[in-house]
């Protein structure tokens, strides 16, 4: 043994005893089918044209939303977009998540998070690096760092671009942060998102949907190539002004919800909100 | 330095170690297992308000007849579903354990001793109580059936190095509560009448965690196994915000099957 070996030894056991104190922490690794038996409309097909209900959405929010023309999405800048991380859990394709560890101290440096459609890939630091400054690039999953709570990992995402909150042109700033938390139960596991975003917000937003492992999970790879669907003038971006979208009662009315419903905000979450409708 | 002194070393060091452990912590009588709600890893007591913001048009107001869109019904759940028509609207049966958590309803959880706990709703003005320990002997079938609790706890993680609360101070030992729930009478998964049947069992579990902004929160997944009407698990889950003791709380009964 070198010299140097007696702090190695000190280190080692130092080194036991901190592992023998580190909460536990679950096995997240491997595939995750996602669950539709929640939402089914929204996450599927898609959400209707002026559906916000039971989301806290600011006013500025609507008023975005109400602009949005489906249309957007045939452009070739918008074709390939991946879900921002503040969506793509809640959307199709196959969850994968597996872990880089440090060769040499086995340490967890990074969990990675990937999903098929438009390959969403996620890198959530673990090793307790601090978020960058709020210049830095901000990109579409966002910069996250994990940590564990009891068996339960929790991240903290910054530094995204503007995405929405869901497709129907309801928006998410870049300014929108996002806590989530990732609870394994035997087979199953419950994701839960906190986003909260000052701009279209007036409250945190939390959702809760399910996976379900696939022990014989598989993933292709989702190539994407924009091209021109739709011949336009230079310059036409598809947009509704302000009252001008005409298929923004069309959801009510086929399911015969009042608009003061349709129309979101934090108080149509509420049990209370239910009482109105009778 | 010798294979063998680097080895007494080490030992050495190993025996400080314990010797310490044993120094801090004597040898004491061991004290009587901890009750259930002594040894609680977390509070679920307290007001809780179901926030609606997934599922909206199935859980606040009624679906239409034959909209059971996301449910894996059988060709004879299907049946059973198209039977329901809008005069059931409001019975109890959409108050079942199964589906008592997707109504847009307030929660009431609170201790009856040391061994259940008790969780009411306003909806409804249902009753669920969740008992640890020794099943109970088998009783009539009810709404609410019989649920067994337990509390799960993480294990300290004793070989998979990692950074335990990294990015924010120390990390929570977690936990959450595990309930299995049986002996039900039929009931409705959606307020239209999807229906499970008396061989459903319920598994849920409850969590709690602490938003940013320090709003507590309550999250529950439920999973409705029927082999009877379903083709596969039902899996759902709902978010509680915890609100003062106190707050609103608007009991409000359903209708018996006449």
């Amino acid at each position: 043994m070198s010299r140097r070996s007696a702090p190695g030894a000190v280190f080692g056991v130092l080194f036991l005893l901190h592992c023998a104190a580190a909460p536990a922490q679950t096995n997240l690794i491997g595939y995750w089918n996602p669950l539709f038996h929640e939402d089914v409309d929204e996450r599927i097909p898609g959400p209707s044209i002026g559906d916000y209900l039971g989301l806290p959405i600011s006013d500025a929010a609507r008023l975005r939303a109400e602009a949005w023309d489906a249309s957007l999405l045939s452009m070739p800048e918008h074709q390939c977009k991946p879900h921002p991380s503040t969506y793509g859990f809640r959307g199709v394709g196959v969850l994968r998540i597996w872990e880089d560890r440090d060769e040499d101290t086995q340490q967890l440096v990074k969990i990675h998070t990937h999903i098929a459609w438009q390959e969403q890939h996620r890198e959530i630091w673990m090793d307790g690096r601090p978020h960058p400054p709020e210049y830095a690039q901000h990109t579409w999953q966002g910069f996250s760092t994990g940590s564990w709570e009891g068996d339960v990992l929790v991240v903290k995402t910054t530094h995204l671009k503007a995405g929405w909150m869901r497709r129907n042109g309801l928006p998410l700033s870049d300014r929108a942060t996002m806590t989530d938390r990732f609870h394994r139960y035997g087979d199953v596991m419950t994701h839960v998102s906190i986003v909260e975003d000052p701009v279209y917000l007036t409250e945190p937003l939390v959702k809760t949907n399910g996976f379900l492992l696939a022990p014989a999970g598989t993933m292709t790879p989702y190539p994407c190539e924009p091209v021109v669907e739709v011949v336009r003038d230079p310059g036409l971006v598809p947009h509704y002004l302000p009252g001008k979208n005409p298929f923004l009662s069309e959801f009510g009315e086929r399911y015969g919800l009042p608009r003061e419903a349709t129309r979101g905000g934090a108080a149509t979450a509420l049990p209370e909100f239910a009482e109105t409708l009778r | 330095m010798s294979a063998a002194r680097s080895s007494m070393l080490l030992a050495v060091i190993a025996s400080a170690f314990a010797a310490t452990l044993a120094v801090a912590q004597p040898a004491r009588p061991r004290p009587p297992p901890a009750s259930p709600r002594e040894a609680a890893p977390i509070d679920l007591t307290g007001q809780w308000v179901a926030i609606v913001n997934e599922d909206w048009r199935w859980r606040m107001v009624t679906p239409p007849k034959g909209d059971y869109a996301s449910v894996p019904l059988n060709d004879e759940g299907r049946r059973v579903a198209d039977q329901w028509d809008t005069s059931q609207d409001g019975r109890c049966e959409a108050y079942g354990a199964a589906a008592l958590l997707r109504m847009p309803t307030r929660l009431r959880i609170r201790w009856d001793g040391a061994e259940r706990l008790v969780l009411e709703t306003d909806a409804g003005r249902q009753v669920r109580n969740f008992d640890f320990g020794a099943p109970a002997a088998a009783a009539a079938r009810t709404l609410q059936g019989q649920s067994a609790a337990r509390w799960v706890t993480p294990p300290r993680n004793t070989g998979g190095p990692g950074l335990a609360g990294a990015g924010g101070g120390p990390a929570s030992t977690g936990g959450y509560l595990e309930v299995k729930t049986a002996n039900l009478t039929p009931g409705w998964l959606r307020r239209n009448g999807v229906p499970y049947s008396e061989d459903a069992t319920v598994t849920e579990y409850f969590a709690r965690f602490a938003a940013p902004n320090g709003d507590e929160w309550l999250m529950v997944t439920t999973i409705v196994d029927d082999p009877r009407y379903l083709t596969q698990r039902f899996i759902v889950s709902n978010h509680f915000r915890k609100e003062a003791e106190g707050g609103r709380w608007n009991p409000r009964a359903c209708r018996a099957a006449s």
